[in-house]
């Protein structure tokens, strides 16, 4: 077993330096020993893969690295992702390599001959580095040709499957940083915030916190899920949302009214705080007797159109949420004076507004407030 | 080797106009003209693999100056790089091109280039950059994530189909008939790449509210094939769904079938048998729309073959086959007997579809009576003018060999005088386009050796002589030859049930099986018996035994 886990570790050596200038001392025996030894480990995923113990023991060393680089704080994990990364270190190595400019001729030449040695080389039980290679850059193909002949951006984004896609990940590697304990989820997620594209990387929460229930990830070998489930990882994010308010306000700013409405519908706990918010934005706002608009003072300041766009997609979904908003928006407009003309306080114009839109929808949808229903 | 050479370089021009008009394939047409070329293209870079790797880098250069442009044009294709294993080839084709030892900075440069273009077919993100960063970002490589990927994005684009199906006339989620096309044009090459199987399926499925087709011939012709060399595995709805959809590749289907029972073993049942389940039509020919093309084309092979005895055979394991899956069909989705066959009266039909095995054995005799009435109406009825007369109606009842090939059997198997009506099937099944008078004297030989063979049975021996006196009149130049073939099939049954049958019958056989042609009738009349028996649990330990013994010896034979 020590032994198992020292090859573990000098090959988790070996996949980072692959990546650097440091393999232009690689001399093609190198080159092959690598390979051997990601071969190894790939064959030792296949076979303990399922067991328990041993993969407990792979899996808690290279937790045990990741702490020792600092966590996951600094930006790529230059060794492998997970456990599952083993079934194809090899290919994750190979590319690597292949990439690599330092990359010595000869050592190159002798690269290319073990990778793709040509036809005629089977291996009975495992697929080969070369077919697992070619089935690669055949789904990369797939993906992009299916990107562009017949994706289309899907406008609820929590089925869009590049959003899936992206979500899917984020609560695995949620998930990870929890049993790796490299450090609290939530320093992790605050450095991935720092880094990372912040727009899209609102989105995904979103889209994350969206996923139903139980979705592992497709694996190309079966394994059991030894794992906590993915509500887990949304817990998570619904957690340290709360406790980053410079985040929550940027994730309700950037949302879609539709999207907040679900994600708040199903994780009650963030209502609250969602509903502050909107409270807080709406009294930024003061009535412009001239414009007979309500407007804000800076620009940065949520304009009327998108508040009241928001509390109408709150007004519409399923109760408990919805009576909780009407509620609060009744106790606002109470704490104001509890004024009904219009123009003085902005709840009491909120509140018209969304109740002549209700009568205006069950206008158009044939149900008029005089008729008892049929 | 040299023409090959020249045939290389022939079809390596063809090949760098093709792919320069190509491009990146972004248009229908260039698409289209893509897919057509697949194959072939494949097979060329195969050929050229071939002969590169007995060369070095250098003579590879003198040899093919452009070889590098015609590569690189190829890996720019994605349809290229999607299908079967051109992107393996075309790697296999590049590493040729490798120099081991680079002499000048020209070869270095080559080299780098080589890498360039190996990168873009693994590894190039040619993605969306916000992606790209985040899944980096989290440290995952694209081979963590690329299969949950294409997973995810095939999955969503089978349920829009789906709903696009389901919602019809809802324009506001409606998948419009281009996109629709243009992703059965992207099929084509990743058709066996088993990712893509649930949009398969859904493209084959679904179908809008177009009133014309929208799908790419190119797309059914690509399935089809795929599913007769079994390189996808759909559901049998899909398939059905296919075959429905696209005529030719219902034909080929039957084709691929037809192909398979010529090129194998002659006369044995049960591996006509497998052929036949293995192809997915009995099942698919529950539609009756299937079944009738089948059917015809069946028809149209029996025409041809002028009646050829294999046809036959295999005309009988397929309506079997087709009988046992329309059985395991919902009682709710079954459709009338009337649109499988809508030529014939339903009461001959309801009769001829009942399994013998569902029916009392003491009451097969009446039900070949009754059978017989009913088809010797259809025939001799001109009134009606039944589609094609006698020959609808012998096509019909030869769908059914379990109860043709009982008829001689049950007559051998009474003691009793032989009933009319069992003759006139007998004389029917034989003869077909036999005259009224022609069949009446059939009927009058036929019963004439019945009463032979019943007074040998009682006799307490027999000798191989006397059955050839009885079939006889075998030299007889009044017998044609429907009568003859009748009365061998007589005297075989005669001679697998006598209790003292299997002393002479080698011996009969041996008389009678005077041609190539009549031997191999025997040994498919044998063939035929057995599985019969076999499927009808017909237990007659001493007659199969037999029946096993003359068919091995008679194999040997021929």
């Amino acid at each position: 077993m020590e032994s198992l886990l020292q090859h573990l570790d000098r090959f988790s050596e070996l996949l980072a330096v692959s990546s650097t200038t440091h393999v232009s001392t690689w001399d093609p025996a190198t080159v092959r020993r690598a390979l051997q030894w990601a071969r190894y480990l790939r064959h030792i995923h296949r076979r303990f893969g399922r067991h328990g113990p041993i993969r407990m023991a792979l899996e808690r060393r290279l937790h045990n690295q990741w702490r020792q680089e600092g966590g996951f704080g600094r930006g790529p994990v230059p060794g492998l992702a997970n456990f599952q990364a083993l079934g194809h270190c090899d290919v994750l190595l190979s590319l690597r390599l292949l990439e690599n400019r330092a990359l010595g001729d000869a050592s190159r030449y002798h690269l290319v001959q073990q990778l793709f040695p040509g036809p005629g080389v089977r291996d009975a039980d495992e697929e080969t580095l070369q077919e697992s290679l070619a089935r690669l850059a055949r789904r990369r193909s797939a993906v992009h040709l299916l990107r562009f002949n017949g994706y289309r951006e899907n406008p609820n984004l929590q089925e869009d499957s590049l959003m899936k896609t992206q979500a899917e990940l984020l609560l695995e590697r949620l998930q990870e940083v929890g049993k790796a304990e490299a450090e609290r989820p939530a320093r992790f997620l605050s450095s991935l915030w720092e880094r990372l594209p912040q727009n899209n990387f609102l989105k995904v929460i979103a889209v994350a916190l969206l996923q139903p229930p139980v979705s592992p990830r497709p694996q190309e070998e079966l394994e059991p899920s030894i794992h906590k489930s993915p509500g887990e990882g949304s817990q998570v994010l619904v957690h340290w949302l709360l406790g980053n308010s410079e985040v929550f306000a940027a994730f309700c700013r950037a949302l879609p009214a539709g999207l907040l409405t679900l994600v708040t519908s199903r994780h009650p706990s963030l209502s609250p705080v969602y509903l502050g918010l909107l409270t807080d934005w709406g009294q930024r706002l003061h009535y412009d007797l001239q414009k007979g608009i309500w407007v804000g003072t800076e620009s940065q300041d949520v304009p009327w159109e998108e508040l009241h766009n928001r509390f109408q997609s709150l007004c519409q979904a399923p109760p408990p949420l919805k009576d909780k908003v009407l509620t609060a928006l009744e106790t606002c407009k109470a704490q104001d004076g509890d004024f009904e003309v219009p123009g003085l306080s902005i709840w009491t114009d909120l509140l018209l507004a969304l109740r002549n839109g209700a009568f205006r929808e069950r206008q158009v949808l044939g149900l008029s407030p005089g008729l008892s229903s049929v | 080797m040299a023409q090959d050479s020249v045939d290389l370089s022939c079809d390596y021009q063809f090949w760098m106009q093709k792919l320069s008009i190509w491009d990146q394939a972004s248009t229908l047409e260039t698409q289209q003209d893509t897919c057509l070329h697949l194959a072939q293209f494949q097979e060329f870079l195969r050929k050229m693999y071939e002969a590169l790797k007995e060369m070095d880098s250098n003579t590879v250069l003198e040899r093919f100056p452009t070889i590098g442009q015609l590569l690189a044009k190829a890996c720019w294709n994605p349809f290229i790089l999607a299908y079967d294993e051109s992107q393996k080839i075309l790697i296999w084709c590049l590493c040729c091109l490798i120099n081991k030892e680079p002499q000048n900075s020209g070869q270095s440069k080559l080299n780098s280039w080589i890498q360039g273009v190996l990168s873009h077919i693994l590894s190039a993100l040619r993605f969306d950059k916000e992606v790209a960063l985040f899944t980096q970002g989290l440290g995952y490589a694209p081979i963590d994530y690329y299969p949950g990927l294409l997973k995810n994005m095939v999955l969503s684009l089978a349920s829009e189909l789906r709903e696009n199906h389901l919602n019809g006339f809802n324009t506001q989620r409606r998948m419009a008939p281009e996109r629709v096309a243009s992703l059965s044009r992207v099929c084509v090459p990743l058709i066996t790449l088993p990712d893509i199987d649930p949009l398969v399926e859904a493209l084959l499925i679904c179908h809008g509210r177009e009133p014309q087709e929208i799908l790419q011939p190119e797309f059914f012709e690509a399935v089809n094939e795929a599913i007769l060399l079994k390189k996808i595995s759909l559901p049998m709805s899909a398939v059905v769904c296919l075959w429905l959809r696209h005529l030719p590749s219902l034909e080929k289907a039957m084709l691929h079938l037809f192909e398979k029972l010529i090129s194998s073993e002659r006369n044995c049942l049960r591996r006509i048998e497998c052929f036949i389940k293995d192809s997915s039509l009995p099942q698919a020919a529950c539609h009756p729309a299937i079944f009738r093309v089948v059917d015809e084309m069946f028809r149209c092979a029996l025409l041809e073959t002028d009646g050829a005895p294999e046809i036959i055979a295999t005309i009988q394991v397929f309506t079997q086959c087709f009988v046992e899956a329309l059985e395991k069909e919902s009682k709710q989705l079954r459709f009338a007997l009337k649109t499988y066959f809508p030529y014939t009266s339903p009461s001959l039909a309801m009769v001829l579809l009942r399994d013998p095995q569902d029916i009392p054995r003491g009451h097969w005799l009446q039900t070949l009576k009754h059978i017989s009435e009913l088809l010797r109406e259809a025939v001799e009825d001109q009134t009606h003018g039944s589609r094609g007369g006698p020959f609808e109606s012998w096509f019909l009842f030869i769908h059914f060999g379990g109860w043709a090939e009982m008829v001689a059997e049950q007559l051998l198997m009474s003691a009793a005088e032989p009933p009319t009506a069992l003759l006139w099937l007998l004389a029917f099944y034989y003869g077909p386009r036999d005259k009224r008078q022609q069949r009446a004297q059939t009927m009058v030989q036929v019963k004439a050796v019945l009463g032979h063979l019943l007074a040998m049975s009682r006799s307490s021996s027999l000798s191989a002589q006397d059955l050839q006196t009885v079939a006889g009149q075998g030299t007889d130049t009044d017998l044609r030859a429907p009568a003859q073939q009748l009365i061998r099939h007589l005297l075989l049954n005669f001679l697998l049930w006598a209790p003292e049958g299997h002393t002479i019958a080698w011996d009969v056989i041996t008389l009678m099986a005077h041609t190539a042609e009549i031997t191999h009738e025997i040994i498919g009349f044998l063939d035929q018996t057995l599985y019969r028996w076999n499927r009808l649990g017909i237990e007659s330990p001493r007659s199969e035994k037999l029946a096993r013994e003359l068919l091995k010896e008679l194999r040997t034979q021929v």
